[in-house]
């Protein structure tokens, strides 16, 4: 419970904080989102087919920016998979576990981009 | 501390789940909104290394696109109509080199001129319709008028749009709807057409079969306990049943069509099961695609979160407008606005299982006007540029932040959808909202004649209140050229 307790307020401090800074990421305001790999290259496209339209980039628009906040993938998955509020949840029958896997890595690495 | 050590996880799924229905909407229009001046920047817009803007016209009042004569001389259309309800006379300018402008064709009040082709020495322009129903016009160099088709089904809250011409020399044209999902209601008495045309509603390019429901609404200045009753495709307080037969022609709404450039045969079913499929563009290998603008949260019948959608259009299917969205059925409550009843399936039979979109783009971000990279010096070659104007929330619904004002590329293959050009600043918004001198409205993009340079149609500034409160601002509309200042490593 004390554990539980420690968790909550530094993730609820660290969300906070994190409303503050920019959600761009990529191109053109930031470096290219290296997609070598090819995980996060499916990643990226499993983000574009379900996700995009209301996190554009991971910015805001519909939803609220994801990129800005240091969301550990397995809230990530968490959130993707209930839908806690208005955001609708996506079942394993239309996003497999795998790519959902390769989703979060892509979300990591477009996170992780720097600055031109 | 026992019960605030239980309130913290609490509190913390809040922070996670509460914040959409309790946050304001912030769209692009809303808040502070800088409307008497429009300053211009390039510097203000954030584009890709080797890449440089400049605006090549300034002063333009709702532009919507741009064409190329046979000398590559640029030429831009004003709308004359723009949302808000304001009419003027829709304008075909030539833009000199130094940016002034020479009029060479004037029309009258039935825009909104949604777009400009040039073809074998001629210009072709979609009147919107606004007020008296749409037309296809040929506009020669020297200014004169030719209607090569008219009373095309676009008075409502979509317009006549293209024209854009084949391989085949066909010239392809599209409808958008009249309504949002297909039931006409108080949202089309606020957008202003209701009241012009009280029967005016969408209509099916083939016979469809009703599952029969019906709205119930009243208009605003009547008591509440003034109800009509309204089903889908049928005009404001007429109610259907199950069963009932609504039957199909050509003109129809939310459809690409196609005829003759010279016109005079009727115009032939391409696709339908649009909303407003704005933008058309043929891609190199000569495959047509289109954009369009998906439902919004307003009238009879609300749909929440919808996107637009990059479509690659095949001949004769049905693409689910009302009663699917980028290929996914209305059939659980996905598209249930906040505290409201998800939208039921209006048509007892669909057509076919609509295809796959090839992009997916914002909810709400009026994704628009496309044209395709050719070129090797431009870069990019082979994608699909795309201009989008912009959210207009809160009437088309709630946003947390703007959507759109920015342009995109889109790999038409793997459906991965990049910004191109967009406003720098924290968040991406029009220029009058983040008070810099980049980008309002993009509404068009159309490459030079050369490939080498993309030029942006820019509508200008449009300030959004409550409902369907709109304010457009004449003569802030700006043509930008974007081009390649150094070769790609
Ligand atoms: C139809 C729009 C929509 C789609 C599609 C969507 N989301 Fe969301 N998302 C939302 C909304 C709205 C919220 C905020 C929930 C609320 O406050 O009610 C949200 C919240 C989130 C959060 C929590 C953000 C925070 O501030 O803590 C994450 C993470 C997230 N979404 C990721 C995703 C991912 C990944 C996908 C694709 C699988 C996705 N979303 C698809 C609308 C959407």
């Amino acid at each position: 419970m004390k554990r539980c307790f420690l968790l909550s307020v530094g993730f609820f401090l660290l969300l906070m904080l994190s409303y503050c800074g920019t959600a761009r990421r990529g191109v053109p305001m930031f470096d290219p989102v290296d997609i070598e790999n090819q995980a996060v290259a499916q990643g990226e496209k499993v983000y574009m087919s379900y996700c995009q339209k209301c996190h554009p980039g991971g910015e805001a628009g519909l939803g609220p920016a994801i990129n800005n906040k240091p969301l550990p993938g397995a809230m990530i998955k968490f959130q993707v998979r209930n839908g806690l509020g208005m955001m609708p949840a996506f079942k394993e029958e239309v996003i497999p576990d795998e790519e959902l896997d390769n989703m979060v890595a892509y979300l990591k690495t477009l996170r992780k981009a720097k600055e031109e | 501390m026992k019960t605030s050590l239980r309130l913290l996880p609490l509190l913390l799924l809040f922070v996670l789940c509460g914040c959409y229905r309790i946050l304001p909407s912030n769209g692009g229009g809303q808040g502070s909104i800088r409307t008497e001046a429009r300053p211009i920047n390039p510097d203000d817009i954030a584009l890709p290394a080797g890449y440089s803007a400049e605006a090549v016209a300034t002063g333009l009042t709702f532009p919507t696109a741009v064409a190329f004569d046979e000398q590559g001389r640029l030429h831009v259309l004003e709308a004359g109509y723009s949302y808000g309800e304001v009419f003027l006379e829709p304008k075909l300018l030539r833009v000199e080199p130094g940016g002034s402008l020479t009029t060479v064709a004037t029309g009258i009040k039935n825009g909104p001129w949604t777009g400009v082709t040039f073809h074998n020495g001629n210009f072709y322009v979609a009147e919107g319709g606004e007020m008296l129903g749409g037309k296809i016009l040929r506009i020669s160099p020297d200014g004169n008028i030719t209607s090569l088709i008219e009373d095309l089904p676009t008075m409502g809250d979509h317009h006549t749009n293209g024209p854009v011409i084949g391989a085949d020399g066909m010239l392809y044209f599209s409808l958008g709807t009249a309504t949002n999902s297909g039931v006409v209601g108080p949202d089309n008495y606020d957008y202003g057409w209701l009241e012009r045309y009280p029967d005016f509603h969408d209509i099916p390019c083939q016979d469809i079969v009703l599952v029969g429901r019906n709205y119930t609404s009243n208009l605003p200045p009547e008591p509440k306990s003034e109800e009509h009753v309204t089903g889908a495709y049928s005009p404001y307080g007429a109610a259907t049943t199950p069963g009932q037969v609504i039957e199909g022609r050509i003109p129809c709404s939310g459809a690409v069509l196609r005829m003759l450039p010279e016109g005079g045969a009727p115009p032939e079913l391409v696709a339908w099961g649009f909303r407003n499929p704005f933008g058309l563009a043929f891609s190199p290998a000569g495959q047509l695609y289109v954009s369009d603008n998906g439902y919004d949260v307003r009238g009879s019948r609300p749909v929440w979160g919808t996107g637009d959608y990059l479509w690659e259009v095949e001949q004769g299917q049905w693409y689910g407008w009302p009663d699917y969205s980028g290929g996914l059925a209305f059939n659980g409550d996905r598209f249930a606005p906040p505290g409201e009843e998800p939208p039921q399936p209006i048509l007892a039979q669909h057509p076919n299982k609509p295809p796959k979109p090839v992009a997916t783009l914002g909810v709400h971000s009026s994704s628009n006007g496309l044209d395709f990279s050719r070129s090797d010096a431009f870069g990019f070659k082979g994608q699909v540029f795309v201009a989008q104007f912009g959210d207009l929330a809160p009437g088309v619904g709630k946003v947390l932040a703007p959507v759109g004002y920015k342009v995109l590329r889109v790999d038409v293959e793997s459906g991965v959808v990049t910004e191109f050009a967009a406003n720098e600043g924290k968040i991406v918004a029009p220029a009058s909202k983040l008070k810099n001198g980049g980008f309002e409205r993009p509404i068009s993009v159309k490459f030079s004649p050369d490939g080498e340079s993309l030029y942006v149609v820019d509508f200008g500034i449009m300030e959004t209140g409550e409902g369907e409160d709109i304010n457009p601002v004449v003569k802030t509309g700006v043509i930008w050229k974007i081009t390649k200042t150094k070769p790609s490593l």
